[in-house]
Formats: structure tokens, sequence, C-alpha cells
């Protein structure tokens, strides 16, 4: 062999290309193109209760719109070029995931008392990183059931909570809760009048557990004010009477539920057989020992 | 005239022929292939059968029923002919007996084979539900199957001690085991009087056990609410059938007892005649409740009903169904009312005729039901819709009635088939004198 050195470098050569060639792969999957999240977001108030923030992280995976699950999403109140980070929250596997604002006044909003909220995913390995940004000012629901000449209606006011001004012309949603979604009532647009006021009959009849009936009056997903409820309770439904068996003794009910005729009689006609047959059985061993 | 001893010897057991050998080990092995198939459907599972989601009632079910139905025929040959003073039956109870206790013993194994997992046994008892009638049938078959053996046991106790003395130089094995069974049976008057008192019970008892036996199987079925089950005719429609299916069976096993045993002298003609009328009363009433059963539905009946009637009527059911009705049902009404028609032989051929069209007569109640679910399964295999039994199932169900034989053909063997004491008594022979007659 002239120069037994070339192979050496050949070798080396050889084992350079393989595992360089892994680190290209990991550079290609560095350079892999990453999916775009897209990030939705609403502000829900719940009169006397809770205000939070809905949050849903889609993303658009081979022309199929998929939910991104597991990814931390960071909340900041941005005011006057500055930003403060109020809170993250992780999404769960539909994608969604819920950020509730304690207390409104630990957020500050800018000086049309307008509340800036910024919703940031600084992105991964797979997902590009995303922005989200919502505004909204917080509103008000007064609502109050009243009672006239034997008919029940629902008055509801809107009012802008930092400036306690009535919102006018603004559509209200009433319904009645049920158990799949809510039941609307009254006329299809509700509109405000110029005392942010509006008065909806309820129709009679409306069946409820214990004619108990829990409204909703709704300013739903508003451009200024996100999405506003109140809830109202009143006694004014009819009783549902449950005619569930469950607990009853019937012939379809489990055995510890047997009705009480059956289980007297088929135990009366069982024991009276059975009795029967033991006393035949005895008339055995009587023959046997009645040989005079 | 017969003389006492002619007539013990006439009705004595008698062993095993040539003929009664190959008979017997015909029906061992037929039995023996069963269980291998059953080892196997145990192994396997149900899969090795061709039930499936629909029809989850098979061949096994059907054969259960026709089991429950033939052994009614205790409960009508004894106590109704017993009750009703027919003197005619003395010399057919025994037979009747003996049948009730092998199809009612064979429709427990029966049941059982359908458990996919009989292990779970007792569960039917710990975990009863009082409301279903599937408990209830856990209660009655055991219940009638001790019934129908006291019913064979208590008139046989006489001949149990007659039969003692008689094969006491003959066979004094058989004499030990005959004395046994006699409990000591002297025909005092005191054993007489409890002997008499207790089968009089037995013959009460059992019409209303063999009447709710039958029921609670029609209620098995009327009771699930669906297409062609769901009717208040069921109970008695099912007795009806039963009575058909227990008097075929009757006639066709009397008809071979009699020609191997030589028992001409004692079921006669007569006997035969008697028969043929009784069953062409059942089958007559049977006719009647098969009308109600399905010519009232072909007026009233809504989607689901008729499509199931079409089946039966004009569709995939349709030679069975007017096989079993025309073949078994209706000719034999027109034969056994003419007299020829109720000697021997026509009557042997009638009555298996009847017992086949009956076990296909509980086919086609239990299947085609099934292939019509109420909430039909979307998409289910094309196989679903359609059942006929596999070879497993086949090989089982022949070995249970393999089985039942072989029960019959044993207690034929080593049992009097025709009562003797009652006979002697009604011969006029007094007690005594048949005792000494048998050691002279």
């Amino acid at each position: 062999m002239k120069n037994p050195q070339k192979f050496r470098y050949i070798f080396l050569a050889l084992i350079s290309v393989f595992l360089l060639s892994t680190n290209f792969q990991n550079l290609h999957a560095q350079n892999a193109k990453k999916n775009k999240v897209r990030l939705k977001a609403n502000y829900i108030k719940i009169m006397d209760s809770l205000s939070y923030i809905e949050l849903t992280a889609v993303s658009k995976i081979k022309k199929q719109n998929t939910k991104v699950s597991n990814i931390e999403l960071n909340i900041y109140n941005e005011f006057d070029d500055d930003k403060i980070k109020i809170g993250n929250v992780i999404t769960n596997m539909k994608g969604e995931s819920k950020f509730i604002i304690k207390n409104l006044n630990t957020i500050k909003p800018d000086s049309t008392s307008t509340y800036n909220i910024l919703i940031s995913f600084k992105g991964n390995d797979s997902f590009k990183k995303s922005n989200k940004r919502i505004s909204f000012k917080d509103a008000n629901i007064e609502a109050n059931l009243i009672k006239k000449d034997s008919t029940n209606y629902i008055t509801a006011t809107l009012i802008n909570a930092s400036t306690n001004s009535p919102i006018t012309d603004e559509s209200l949603d009433i319904q009645v809760q049920r158990l799949f979604r809510p039941l609307r009532i009254g006329e299809e647009f509700n509109n405000t009048n110029e005392n942010g006021t509006i008065i909806v009959p309820i129709e009679k009849g409306i069946p409820g557990v214990n004619g108990i009936l829990t409204f909703e009056v709704v300013l739903n997903d508003s451009d200024d004010y996100g999405t506003v409820k109140t809830l109202i309770e009143a006694p004014i439904g009819v009783p549902i009477v449950d005619e569930s068996t469950f607990n009853q003794r019937t012939l379809w009910s489990p055995r510890n539920k047997t009705p009480l005729f059956l289980l007297i009689f088929a135990n009366l006609i069982i024991l009276g057989i059975w009795g029967i047959i033991v006393y035949l059985i005895l008339n055995l061993l009587k023959i046997s020992k009645s040989k005079t | 005239m017969k003389n006492f001893k002619t007539l013990v010897k006439d009705l004595a057991p008698k062993k095993f022929g040539k003929l009664d050998i190959i008979w017997t080990c015909f029906l061992i092995l037929i039995i023996f292939i069963g269980i291998a198939a059953y080892i196997d459907q145990l192994i396997k599972g149900q899969e090795v059968t061709n039930m499936r989601d629909y029809a989850l009632w098979g061949i096994y079910i059907s054969n259960f029923v026709f089991f429950v139905a033939t052994s009614f025929v205790g409960s009508v040959t004894v106590a109704i002919l017993r009750l009703t003073n027919n003197e005619w039956r003395t010399p057919l109870v025994r037979i009747a007996e003996i049948i009730s206790v092998a199809a009612i013993v064979m429709a427990g194994i029966t049941i059982m084979i359908d458990m996919a997992r009989p292990d779970r046994l007792l569960n039917l008892f710990i975990h009863a539900r009082l409301q279903s009638p599937i408990t209830w049938d856990v209660f009655i078959i055991p219940t009638y199957m001790v019934i129908s053996l006291l019913l064979l046991y208590f008139p046989l106790i006489p001949d149990f001690a007659i039969l003692k003395k008689y094969f006491k130089k003959k066979d004094p094995k058989l004499s030990k085991w005959y004395g046994k069974l006699s409990l000591n049976w002297t025909g005092s008057v005191a054993q007489k009087a409890i002997q008499t008192k207790s089968i009089r019970i037995i013959a009460i008892m059992i019409i209303p056990i063999g009447l709710l036996l039958q029921t609670i199987d029609a209620w098995l079925f009327s009771t699930t609410y669906r297409i062609g089950w769901d009717s208040t005719n069921f109970a008695p429609y099912f007795i009806s059938g039963a009575l058909v299916a227990g008097i075929g069976a009757l006639i066709s096993v009397i008809y071979v007892v009699r020609k191997y045993k030589k028992l001409e002298d004692y079921i006669t003609d007569f006997h035969f005649d008697k028969l043929g009328k009784l069953l062409v009363l059942a089958c007559l009433t049977y006719l009647y409740f098969n009308v109600n059963e399905y010519l009232i539905p072909a007026f009233t009946s809504k989607k689901g009903e008729s499509i199931h009637l079409d089946t039966l009527f004009t569709g995939a059911y349709a030679p069975l169904f007017w096989s079993v009705t025309i073949v078994g049902l209706i000719l034999p009404i027109i034969v056994l009312l003419f007299k020829k028609g109720r000697k021997p032989l026509p009557m042997f051929i009638v009555g298996l005729v009847v017992v086949v069209g009956s076990w296909w007569k509980r086919f086609v109640i239990v299947t085609p039901t099934l292939l019509h679910p109420f909430l039909p399964i979307q998409g289910v295999p094309e196989s679903w819709h359609h059942y006929f039994p596999s070879l497993h199932e086949w090989l089982i169900t022949v070995a249970t009635l393999a089985m039942a034989l072989l029960i019959i053909t044993l207690l034929v063997r080593y049992l009097p088939v025709i009562p003797i004491q009652r006979t002697a008594d009604e011969l006029g022979l007094m007690e005594n004198d048949k005792i000494k007659n048998t050691e002279s």
C-alpha cells in the first residue's frame, strides 16, 4: 500500500460526515416551519360574582383547526406605554383556559377608563410567538323582577361603571337557564332606552325545579364592554313534578326495591310448595318406619 | 287370564339385549361428542356458537323450551287423568313420569349450557331479583324436578318391594338395590295410607306447578316486550303447546317400549286410541291458540310486527313456519280423527312428527323475533341478521336430546314401565297372594 495515511483521512472524513449529518438534522428541525397560534379572548363579567377572560388557542395545522393545549399564556395590563404582568395561565386539552380577575381595581385603565389587556404567547419548538389584545370598559347591569297587573317583568339598567351613566341603545338578552342552553324570552332585540333601561314581560308557565327560575340578563359580547351578565332567581315558574319511580318499589326496580306484594306472594308460594315437598319427603321416612 | 306370576314376569325389568346395548352405546357416543364440543365452547367461549348481538338466544333456548314443554306430560297423564278418573291411564303413567323426569332434568342442564359462564350459576340465587321471570324460572325448574321425581318414586315403592322378592335369587345385587328403594315396604295399612295420601297430594300439586312452569317459561318471552313475544296469549299458548309436545313424546316412547318389551297385552290398541283422542284435543287447543297468536296480529300489527309476520308467512322462515303448522299440527289432527289413524303404528309416526314439529316450533318462536330488534344496531355485519346454529351448537343440542333418551332408556331398563301393583289390583289379585305367587 502506497500511502496508508490516506485511508486514515478518508475514514475520519466519513465519520465526520456521519456525525455532522445528525447535527444537520437538528438544524433542519430548528429551521422547520412553525405553526401559528391564533388566540381568542373574551372578557366576561358576572355581576356580584367574578370577572374573567376566556382564552382559546387554535392553530391551523395541515389545513385543519387544531386546539393548542398545554401552552403558557402571559397576561399583561397595558397602560401609558407601560405593561405589567398580571398573571399567566396554561391551556387545557381543549386549548382553553380562564384567567380570573379577582379585583378589577388592581388593573389600571387608560385615560378613557378603558382596560387594555395583552395576552402573549412567547412561542415554543412547535409554535410561533403570538399576541392578542383586548380592551373593555367596566359596565354594570342592575336587574329586578317586578309584577304589574299579574304579569311579571324583568327590568334591567345598563350603567357605565366608571362614569356611573346609563348606556343607551345596547341590546340586552333576557334568557332563562335550562338544562343544556338558556331559553331566550322576550323580543329578539331589547335595546336600552335613554335611561339605559329595558323592560321585558315574562310569559307564564315556564317550568322550574320547585318553581324557581333563574333569569339571565346579558350584554352579549359588546365591543366596548365585553360580556356582562347578571342572574335573578325568582319563584315564578311552574313547579316540575318529579314523575320518576326511582325510589319506588316497582316491577322494573332493582332487587332491593321489589314490590311488597311480589315479595310476599312469591315467597309464600315458594315456601308453601317446598313445605309440602319436605312433608312428602318426611312421608317417605314414615313409610320406611311403618312396616307393620 | 294372567296369574300374578306371569304378570310380574311380564312387567319386571329385563336385561339389556344386543340391540339395547348398541342403542345405549350409540347414545353414549353422541353424548361424548357433545361433551367434547361443550368443553371447547367453555374454553373458547360462546364465540363458537352462531349467537351474536341479535340472535342472543339460539338453539339452546329453543331446545330448553322444548324440554320444559315435554316435561308437562307428567302433569297431564298422571294428574289430570287421575283426577278425572280415567282408568285407562294405568299402563301409561309410569312412562309419562319417566319422560317428565328426563325432560325436566335436561331442561335444567340445557339452560346451563346456554350460560357463557356456568361458574357464575350461584349468582342466580345470590343476586336473585324477584321481579325477573328468569328468577322465577330458576326456582320453578328445581321445584318441578323434585316433584316429578317424587311423582315417579311414590307409586314405585310397592313395585320395588315386589321386584326385591322377584330378583332375590335371579339377581341378588339388583334385589338388594330394589330392597333399599322399597323403604321396607310391606303393604301395611299405615304404609298404604301414607303412600295414597302422598300420591294424592302430588297429583293435585303437580297440576298448578306444571301450569306455573309453562307459564313462567312463556313469561320469559312475553315480559321482554319484543315483537312476536309481547302477547297476553303466550302462557296458554305455551301450555297447550306443551300438551302437544308431551303427549307426542309419550306416544312415541310408549310404542317403542311396548314393542321391545312385548307389552301388547298391557298397552293395547285401546290405549293408543285414547291417547290419540287426547292428542287430537291437545292439537286442536294448540291450533286455536296459534290462530289467536298469529291471526289477530295479522289484522292489528304495526310496521315492526308486520315485518315479523311477513318473515313467518312468506319470508325466510315461511317454509319452517308452515311445515311446523301444517305437518306438525294440522296433519296429525286429520290423521288422528280417523279410527285407523289411532292404531299403534300410525300413532307412532304421528307422535314422532308431532315431537319433531314441536322442537322446530320452539325454534320458530325464539329466533325470528330476535332478528328484528327494537333498536337496530347501526352498521351491523350482514351475518348478524341471520341465524343458523353452528356445528358446536348442533353437537351439544343433539347430545342433550341423546342424554334425555339415555335417561329414559336406563329408567326403562331398571324400573317396571307398567305399575305392577296397580295392574295386579285392577286384575283383582290380593297383595299377599302376589308376593306368595312371585316367590313360588
